[in-house]
Formats: structure tokens, sequence, C-alpha cells
């Protein structure tokens, strides 16, 4: 069958590889699917797109056997299955590439190829499918290497290839460009082109980015709060459409296409930005930058993870670091959160440097952070909502050597009004609030402090698209009440959206700087992968 | 110093810890420990009844030695003293998420360093007294410093070394007495020396306060309440204990939150030991003993007193009554020979308590999080592993 | 007596106080790399002693005690691996109230029983054993040593080459991973300790009904930690654990012989070598750490 064969026909002839029908889970109160049904068709990549907390992952680990269904059917065919444990859903073809944490750091390639297998372990065999698999994808890597020793394209090549080698009908890819150059992206698609035309598999490829199903999939079922909400052909609709969908809501995609991974609309107006104006050169003259790094060098176990980085972000200004992700930027977040020492180089706040190896030194010195991973540094889970929010400046709720819970209640219940922090009291365990009130209580403890200078670092991974422009409204207030922000992402559009300048970061050095009226996708696309533009 | 030595603790033990702190726990919790408790009580009672003996006769017998009279009470609160000093320790140092497990050594190591300044330095009247406890403490809390510092600098596990510590620190005490120009007792004529000091001088004796009809409230007793009141407030009230909760929740955010975390990491374990180091004085110096250093004066009191902070869940208030307990049933062991019940029975019963205590909390919660998590298949997974484990 | 007698019954010794360290800890080292760090090796090693001697006595068979014993080291792993690793309770806690309950138990039963005196026969290898110095030592043993040659090659296969093995390793690194690649992490972890048990228990079984004969209070008196020590001294290879467990062995055996030989080397140095040693190599290698990743810690699947 050809392509334009598939693409006129509506309805394949052929029974779907895989159909969901009426499939239901609830985690107490919370539904996270919906009486979900779902045809993937053999030779098809079927986008699966939703915001975050939409259902897409709950449904896949029904389907893989990580999760039990409370009820509905999963047919492979015509015949109905049961996928009770992750083996089972191997014997029924169906292979997942995770997101992450699926490849084992101190073993080699071909024994996390051969994980989760049965039977005798013949290591020649399984070097020998390794090479077989990966020439014939096209996706060169040494079978006996270490896995720790590979970049981020290659593990992505073994979660690949250990999939690929299993033969699944049914091939399953969690957000699988989110640690990818454009360039490994574009190999990637290129082997699941592959995967469907030649070898007629079915290909569900789950995303929350609008870009990406609409470029890379032949048909697309949109999820919401657990429910099929929508389910077309991917030439039949467009991106408003989908971002309608998804969000619920008409939504415009000029000024939301971010939030929703769609790059700024040709001839939108540079964000407002009064402040600074747009070049290349920092600051206005005469002005001291806010925040100055430089020549930040890192070096852990030999390997230099940021070499000379230098930056300025003026009072005022959003200037954002772009790169793929595992290029120093949580190195950099780290190094600005007090957890790691330069090796070399300065940190300068308002034109002072900040002593490093101080605890706390750069919190005093007015840099406020709202780190990468909340949940590692940025609250603690089991401390309550108050104790979050003047964890900071514990020792000003303090009287003569005691805690004053009066006073840091009535700091919690101020900052919990002023930033909308939605929890049942302030004695509420963090733990227990969603995502982007954890998010909230970070970026209020932070701000409350009258920083200088913000960090924001990934600040709205795993948020929905209320809570991140709620988020992208705080940071451009922040700026505009004279705070320099300095914004590390991984997303695109949500750099192009919010900085007046933007900084490139690969492999741990800058390559380019450019105002957001010269950055286009191929730039920096150029800039990412470590090509200087 | 570069980015990786300044890398923040990779916490193997703080995560455990966690566990170890269990949130609030309802109803549930209270009914299943009870359960777990009686059941821990009929196995004892049924290990007795096996083994020939009458399990009410070794009540009997456990009330005559710990409650019956004022002489056994003045036992029983003999032996909660330094309990409780090493739980109230045991509390300080777990509430940071330092696991340390090595209390046996450093009561042993405080015993030492206050038999040496007891029988070695030349101090007279109720200064001795003062200076014995310190520098069992500070001895006590070095040695405990010591596994921070290896933590701190090669990054060993702490779990790992203070139960390694604890075999050096038996071996230390052996030496000691073995050699007459440390501590081993001075030879009288002929007669045979054994591996064990002389006896301290009166000054460095811990007296009793209060005369009341044949109840002695020994000043050990005194400074282990005093010390769990002034531990469980510094830990709950004042930012230091803050702080401290903090770090043993989550050390990635105290140290961003500006916590100085090696600094106060090391002083909780140092603290810690210091209170075990205090126990070991405490064993010297008062009547429970026979105020002469000997290899075996820990007398398990520094594991006893690790599983007395287990049961009362890190909470120093909560660890006094535990404390009791554990010293009832001490005092009460000894009265049991007599009833033809080997003592050894107390630490059956007292392996079969901890594990009632520790256990429900934990399962309870586990039982909470499979029903929200997986309310249908629960029996089914459950069912699967069985099986598999049948075929292993 | 000459020197080379006196190296010869050093070695000899060594060698008897080597061999039920060395079975313990080929399942020390499995568990270990598994991810368990079994604390409750001692009460392993002795309830299976304690075990081993009650079966050999009414029965009358001292190698019908050896299997009591690796029955009752089964059985104390089947409780560990379960409270920790099916209800999740803290593993050093476990640990801990395994092995004061089992000293306990054993200390009270051993006070109220007496038990006859059974050991498994002697082997004496004809040819072997005539080799000077080491021949006596090696080649005239109780037969439970020669399972050794079994266990260790059988242990290291398991562990390097077996895909349970495999399993085993990914388990004890990162158990996050290896769950979403479909093994039953702590179904792993059970297992391993499982076989941690059985050769615990074969180790404290060997110690009594194979070297004494018969059951004293606290019999086994730290061993389990000093294996401990050696999978630690040894950097989590078997080799070099194995290594350990013969270097504090024959510490131990000059530590007795000292008196004999009328030589004054501190005993309690040599008490304390394996512990200093554990503590020194974790000092020294800690750099290039070998540790298994995820050792100690419990698996909670949705928890980082």
């Amino acid at each position: 069958m050809t392509d334009d064969e598939r693409a006129r026909e509506l309805t394949p002839p052929s029974a779907p590889a895989l159909r969901l029908r009426g499939i239901s889970k609830r985690y107490g109160p919370v539904v996270a699917s919906d009486n979900v049904d779902l045809d993937v068709h053999h030779g098809e990549i079927h986008g699966l797109l939703g915001e975050n907390g939409a259902g897409k992952s709950t449904l896949m680990k029904i389907l893989l056997g990580l999760v039990q269904r409370d009820s509905g059917t999963i047919m492979r065919g015509e015949t109905p299955v049961d996928v009770h444990n992750p083996q089972a859903a191997v014997a029924l073809g169906i292979g997942m590439v995770h997101q992450h944490f699926s490849l084992i750091d101190a073993l080699t390639v071909w024994e996390n190829v051969i994980l989760g297998d049965t039977g005798k372990i013949d290591r020649a065999a399984a070097c020998r499918q390794v090479e077989e698999v990966s020439r014939r994808y096209g996706l060169p890597i040494d079978p006996t290497a270490r896995v720790d020793r590979l970049s981020a394209g290659e593990r992505q090549r073994v979660e690949l290839i250990k999939c690929l080698r299993r033969d699944p009908s049914v091939l399953i890819l969690d957000e699988p460009t989110s640690v990818l150059t454009q360039a490994e992206s574009a190999e990637l698609f290129t082997v699941l082109r592959h995967v469907v035309r030649a070898e007629n598999r079915a290909v569900i490829l789950i995303s929350h980015k609008l870009a990406e199903i609409t470029a890379a999939t032949d048909r697309v079922t949109v999820l919401r709060k657990g429910k099929v909400v929508f389910h077309s052909e991917t030439s039949a609709t467009t991106p408003p459409e989908l971002a309608r969908q998804m969000v619920g809501r008409d939504v415009s995609l000029r000024a939301e296409g971010a939030a929703l991974g769609m790059l700024p609309v040709d001839g939108a107006p540079a964000p407002a930005d009064p402040g600074t104006g747009t070049g290349t050169d920092a600051a206005a003259p005469g002005t001291a930058p806010a925040l100055r790094l430089r020549d930040l060098t890192v070096t852990i176990d030999g390997v230099a993870v940021l070499s000379d980085l230098s930056l300025d972000v003026a009072p005022g200004e959003i200037v954002g670091l772009y790169g793929v992700e595992g290029n120093g930027q949580s190195t950099l977040g780290d190094l600005l959160s007090g957890l790691v020492l330069p090796t070399s180089g300065t940190v300068e706040l308002a034109g002072r440097p900040v002593e490093l190896d101080r605890p706390g030194a750069l919190h005093r010195a007015g840099l406020g952070i709202i780190p990468e991973d909340r949940h590692s540094s940025g609250v603690v889970l089991d401390m309550s909502v108050a104790e979050n929010l003047v964890m900071k400046s514990i020792g000003d709720v303090s009287g003569r050597g005691f805690i004053s819970r009066r006073r840091m209640h009535a700091i919690a219940r101020r900052l919990a009004a002023e930033f909308n922090i939605v929890t049942p009291s302030m004695d509420t365990p963090v733990r227990s609030l969603s995502g982007g009130n954890q998010q909230r209580v970070v970026l209020a403890r932070e701000l409350s402090a009258g920083p200088g200078v913000l960090i924001a670092a990934q600040p709205t991974h795993g948020l929905d698209v209320g809570a991140i422009e709620d988020m992208y409204q705080r940071l451009r207030d922040a700026a505009s009440g004279g705070v320099a922000v300095l914004l590390i992402s991984t997303e695109l559009e949500e750099v192009m959206a919010l900085a007046s300048r933007i900084a490139v970061i690969s492999s741990g050095r800058i390559t380019g700087v450019l105002s957001t009226g010269e950055a286009t996708a191929e730039r920096l696309g150029m800039l990412v992968g470590g090509v200087a533009a | 110093m570069t980015a990786s030595s300044a890398a923040v603790p990779s916490g193997t033990g703080r995560r455990l810890l966690r566990h170890l702190n269990p949130g609030p726990y309802g109803w549930q919790t209270t009914a299943a420990t009870v359960l777990a408790l009686l059941v821990a009580l009929a196995l004892s009672s049924a290990l007795i009844a096996i083994t020939g003996g009458s399990p009410a006769a070794s009540v009997q017998a456990l009330f005559q030695g710990s409650m019956a009279d004022w002489t056994a009470w003045t036992s029983t609160l003999l032996y909660m003293a330094p309990l409780l000093l090493v739980a109230v320790g045991a509390c300080v140092s777990a509430r940071s998420g330092l696991f340390n497990i090595g209390q046996e050594g450093q009561v042993l190591i405080g015993a030492l360093a206050a038999a040496w300044v007891g029988l070695r330095l030349a101090i007279t009247g109720p200064v001795l007294l003062v200076v014995m406890l310190a520098a069992a403490a500070l001895a006590a809390g070095a040695w405990a410093g010591l596994s921070s510092l290896m933590y701190r600098l090669r990054g060993v596990n702490v779990v790992v070394s203070t139960m390694l510590m604890t075999f050096v620190a038996q071996q230390v005490v052996a030496y000691a007495v073995n050699m007459p120009w440390l501590l081993q007792e001075s030879r009288v004529g002929n007669a045979p020396v054994s591996p064990q000091s002389n006896p301290l001088p009166p000054s460095g004796l811990l007296g009793s306060f209060g005369e009341y009809p044949d109840l002695q409230i020994n000043g050990g007793l005194i400074l282990a309440v005093v010390a769990a009141v002034l531990v469980a407030v510094a830990i709950t009230r004042t930012p230091w204990g803050f702080r401290l909760t903090m770090l043993g929740r989550n050390p990635l955010a105290a140290k961003h939150a500006g916590v100085r975390v090696n600094a106060l990491g090391g002083a909780a374990l140092a603290i810690s030991g210091a209170l075990a180091g205090l126990a070991g004085a405490v064993l010297l110096a008062s009547p429970v003993g026979v105020n002469r250093l000997q290899p075996g004066i820990a007398m398990n009191i520094g594991w006893d007193g690790l599983l007395v902070a287990l049961v009362a869940r890190n909470r120093p208030l909560a660890a006094m009554p535990v404390a009791l307990l554990f010293g009832v049933l001490r005092s009460g062991g000894g009265f049991l020979a007599a009833t033809g019940v080997p003592s050894f029975l107390v630490d059956v019963v007292k392996a079969l308590l901890v594990l009632a205590f520790v256990a429900p909390p934990v399962v309870v919660a586990l039982v909470r999080r499979r029903r929200s998590s997986d309310r249908t298949a629960g029996s089914r997974r459950e069912a699967t592993p069985v099986a598999e484990e049948a075929i292993a | 007596m000459s020197a080379a007698d006196d190296i010869s019954t050093i070695l000899s010794s060594g060698i008897r106080l080597t061999v039920p360290l060395a079975f313990a800890a080929c399942g020390e080292y499995l568990a270990e790399r598994a991810g368990t760090m079994n604390i409750s090796l001692e009460a392993m090693m002795l309830g299976a002693a304690f075990g081993s001697v009650a079966t050999a006595s009414a029965t009358g068979s001292a190698t019908t005690g050896l299997v009591a014993g690796v029955l009752i080291g089964l059985l104390i792993g089947f409780v560990h691996g379960n409270l920790a690793h099916r209800l999740e309770v803290n593993t050093f806690v476990v640990g801990l109230v395994l092995n004061a309950l089992v000293l306990g138990l054993t200390s009270f039963l051993i006070t109220i029983s007496s038990f006859d005196s059974h050991q498994v026969s002697q082997v004496s290898v004809p040819w072997l054993r005539d080799i000077p110095l080491i021949g006596h030592p090696l080649f005239v043993e109780r037969w439970p040593v020669y399972l050794l040659i079994l266990v260790i090659p059988l242990t290291w296969w398991l562990v390097e080459r077996s895909r349970w093995g495999l399993e085993l390793r990914a388990v004890g690194e990162q158990p996050q991973a290896a769950d979403v690649t479909g093994i039953h992490v702590n179904l792993r972890r059970r297992q391993a300790l499982l076989w941690c048990g059985a050769l615990a228990g074969l180790g404290g079984a060997y110690l009594a009904v194979g070297e004494v004969g018969s059951f004293n209070q606290n019999m086994t008196a730290g061993r389990g930690y000093i294996v401990i020590a050696a999978v630690i001294f040894g950097a989590w290879r078997l080799g070099r654990t194995l290594l350990g467990c013969v270097l504090f062995g024959l510490a131990d055996a000059m530590r007795l012989a000292l008196p004999a030989l009328g030589l004054t080397l501190n005993s309690q140095l040599l008490v304390v070598a394996p512990y200093l040693l554990a503590l020194l190599a974790m000092l020294v290698f800690a750099t290039r750490n070998r540790e298994p990743k995820a050792l100690g810690q419990p698996f909670v699947r949705g928890s980082t």
C-alpha cells in the first residue's frame, strides 16, 4: 500500500492492530481514564496528544501491564486479551520506549537489551542481534559499551533497539524527543517512518507538543481529563483545532501557543518588553547587569559539564537559556541553587561576586530560584505549606530562639492569597498539593524575599496549560517589576515567547546569543547542535 | 574543591528514614498495633508454656522484679536512665536523616572516658562527676563524629560505619582493661588481676536525689529526663530543630535553603553519640553496675536504646514511657530465673514488642496505598508473586 | 614443635574459621548485589547453628542437622524478605530485630535444653593430604567444607552469567528502571535473600555440627557482621570478598594460637582487624565506588 492510498482511505480494511474499548481507571476519587476507546492500525503513526495529567501515561501503563484497568477491553486484532504484567505485554507484541528510567547505567548495551527477556543468556547471540537491529534501522551502537558512557542520543538508540529487537507489532514512544537535538529527533522520525511504512508496524507517539504531532503522525487522538475528546486523520485537522480540543476552550496560538508547544505565529510581535529593547548586546549601557556569570566551569569526574560559561542578565530583562536536556542546564541550576560549586569562574549579583561556598550566600545576595526538579530541591514534600513558605527565612519568624507559629502562619496565609495557592490549610503537607500549586509555593517563597534575580529552571515542566499561562504571567510581571529573570528551558516555544534574548547552550558552553527578533527555529537548531550560527 | 566533592549526600539512609517516620496514623494503625502487641504477648506466653514454664508465674516474676516494691522500682528506674539517654540520642540522629546504629560502641567509649577521668585524674569533690560526664559525652560524641567525618570525606555509609565502629569500640575497651598502664585494676598481693578497672572513688559516683522510703531517684534518671525534654523542645520548637527536620526530610532542599548540611548532620550524629556516651557514664557511675569499667559494661543498653527509639518513632517524649517499659523488662528479667524460665525470655519479648510497634504503621500505609492505586487488581497482583515465589 | 608444624596448625584452624564465613559471604554478596544490606546475617547463622545441633540431637544424624540449618537460614531469609521487601519495613530495623530475636530465642532454648553432640564425618583426601604444610589443613576436613568448591563458582555464575543474576544486578543498581523493564524488583530481592539465608544457614550449621559438635550461647559471636565487613572489604566483588574471609579467618586463628606460641601480639588488634580493614577499604575505595547504587534502599513503585 502506498502512502497516497493510505491517506485516501479513512478506515484501513484490516482489523486494527490494537483496539481499546471502554477502558476506565480511577485512582481514588481521580478518574485517570474514562471510558477510553482507541483504534491503532498497522502501518500508521498514531499521535496521542494531551496536556500533562490528561491520562496519556495511565493509558499506556495499562497497555504495558504496569497498571491494571478497572474496566474495559483490550483487543489485539479481534481477540480480547489480558495484559496483567509487563511480560504479557511483550508476549502480545507491545513494546515501549520510555522517556526516562529504563536503562541500567552499570550494565552494557547488550545486557540492557536482553533485560526483561526470559531463558538462558547467550552473549554472542545478543550482541549479534543488537548489531543486526542497529544495522537494519541505521542506529549505530557498540553492544559492549557500558550505558553510563553513552550520550543521550545514543541511549535513545539503545532504547529503540531494545524495543525493536523484540519485533513488536505495536511500538509506543513516550515523549521521545525531550532529550534529543533536532538532528537526533529527525533521525528518530526517519526510523519510525521506516518502521511503519516498510514493516507495517503500528506506532503510538505520545506527546504534549502540537508541532511534533502535526509533523510526524498519520492520525491523532486527543485526551482531556481521561476522556477521548477528539479523533481525526492528522491531515484533516489543524493545530488550532487540536489546541482547542486539548485545552477544552478556544485558545489563541498567538498568545498561548508556547504553552502548547507551538512556535509563535509568523509576524507575532516580540513579547512586551519595555525595559531593555531587543538587541544582542547585553543590558542598556550604564546599568550594571543584575546577574553576571563569568567563565563558569564545572568538572565532574574529569568531565567538563560546564565550560567557560558567561552570561549577563540585566534588571527587568528575561533571558532564555535554551538547549536540549542534558547539556549542562541542570548543573547550572544546581550551581545557582548552591548545590554544586564551580571548578572555576564566578557569579556576580548586582556587581558583587558571591562567595558560593558559603551556605545560603546566593539567597542572601538576592537570588531567587525555581529549581528544575521541585521535588528534589524546591520543596520538602513532608513538611507543611507554611513551613515550606518560610523555609529560607526561618530566622525571621523566630524570636528568642523559638519559632513563632503564629507569625509563620500569618506570612504563609498572606503569600497563599497573593499567589493563589490552593490548599486545604497551611498545615497541609506540600506532598498533597497539585503540581501547579507546589510550583506556586516555590515561586511565592522565592519572590517574597524580594530578589533582584530570579532563575526559573524548567518552570512549567509537568504543569497544565492554565498553570503554565499563570507561570508565564508571573515571570513577565517579575521582569516588569525590575527583576532580572534567567529562564532555563528546553522548550523552544517557551523561550521564544518569553525571552528578549536567547542564549543557546550545547555541551556545557554557550554557542550563541540571539535576540528574539533574530532567532528562528533553524538558527537555534544549528546552535543547539553545537554549530555556531 | 571540585564540584564532585561538594556534591550533596546521596542519601541512602535518608530515604530509608522516610519510611521510619511514618506520617499521621489513624485508628487503623492503632488497632493494628494493639493486635500485633496481643500476638506478640501470645507468642511469648506460648513459648513459655511449650518449654514447660508457666506464663502467669513469669508475668508475676516480671512484676515482682520491676514494680512490686520500691526496691524493684529503684532497679527499674536505674535501667531506664541509660536506655532513655541512648534513645533520645537516636532520635536526634534519625531526625537528621543519619541512621546511627552504633550506640552500643558509643556507650562503651563514654564509659571508658568517664572511667579514665575518674581513676586517673586527681580531681576531688563534686567537680569530678561533672568532668566525668563531660568527658564521656565528648569522647563518645567524637567517636560518632568519626562516622560523620568518614561520610563527609569519603561517602562511607553511616549505618555501616557506626555498626563497624561498635566492634572497634569493644576491642578498645577490652584493650584498656587489659593494660595495667591504662585502666587495668591494680594488683593486690598475689591475687590474680581481672580484665576490669579499679572501682570508682566515691566522689565519682552518681548519687540519688531525695530519700523516699527505699525509692531512690538516681541522678542519671534526672539527667535523662532533662535531656529528653530539652531535645523534644529543641526539635519541635527551634529554628535549629526546623533545619534538622528539613535536613532529614530533604537534604537537597535543606542545602538549597542555606542549611549547613555537613555541619548540622555532623552535629546531629555527634549529639547522638554524646548522649549514648552519657549513658555509658551513667552505667559506670550509678548503682546499676559495679562501678568498675568492664568489657561487658554496656550490657546491650546501646542496642536496646536504639530499639526504644524505634518503638517511640523517634519522638523523645514518647521514648520516656518506652524506656520505662524496657527498664521493667530488664529488672524483671532477673527474677524470671527463679520460676525456671531463663531470663533470656525478656530478649525475645523485647524483639517481638519492637516488631509489633514497627510493622503495623508500615503495613497500614501499604494497604492504603494498594487500595487507592489498585483497587480491583489488588487481589490479582497479590496472587501472582505468591505463585512465582513457590517456583523460586 | 617445629615452625612448619605451627604454621600448618594455624593454617588448619584458619581454614576452619574461614569456612563458615565463606559460605555466608557467598550469600551476603548475592543479597547485596540485589540491593539488600542484610544485617540479619548474624541471625541466620546463629539460628542455623542452633537448629542444626537440635536436629542432629533429635535425629542422631549430623547431616540432617546440616539440612535443618539450611532450612532455618531460609526461614529467616523468608521472614526478612517479606518484612523488608513486601511490607516495606526498613531493612536495617528488620535486621536489628531479627538479630535480637534469634539471639534471645536461642539463648533461651539452650538454657533449658541439652543436646547430644554430633559431628559430620571427616574426609581425608589420599595423596594430597601428604603435601607438606598445606596438605593437612586443606585436605583433611569435614565434608561440608568441600561444598565450597561447588558453592563459590555457582554463586559467581548465578550473579555474573545467569539471567537471574543479570536481573539481580539491575535490581540492585536501578530498581525503578528494572521495574519498567518488567522485572519484579521486590520478588528478586526476596529470592536473593533466600539464597543468602540458605548459605548463611549452611555456614552457621557447619560451625555447629561441623567444627564444634555442639551449641553454646551466642555461638556465632558476631561472625555475621564480620562477613558483612568482608563484602565491604571486597568492594562487592566475589573474589576479593572471599579473600577478606580468608584474611579474617587467619587473623582469628592467629589470635587463638598466640598463647600456645608464646607470642605477645595484641589479641584485641587481631579481633578488631576485620572491622578496621573494612572501614579502611571503604575509605580508600570510596571514590571508585562499586557499591550497588540502590544498596539498602527500599523499592516502592512510583517513587524515585
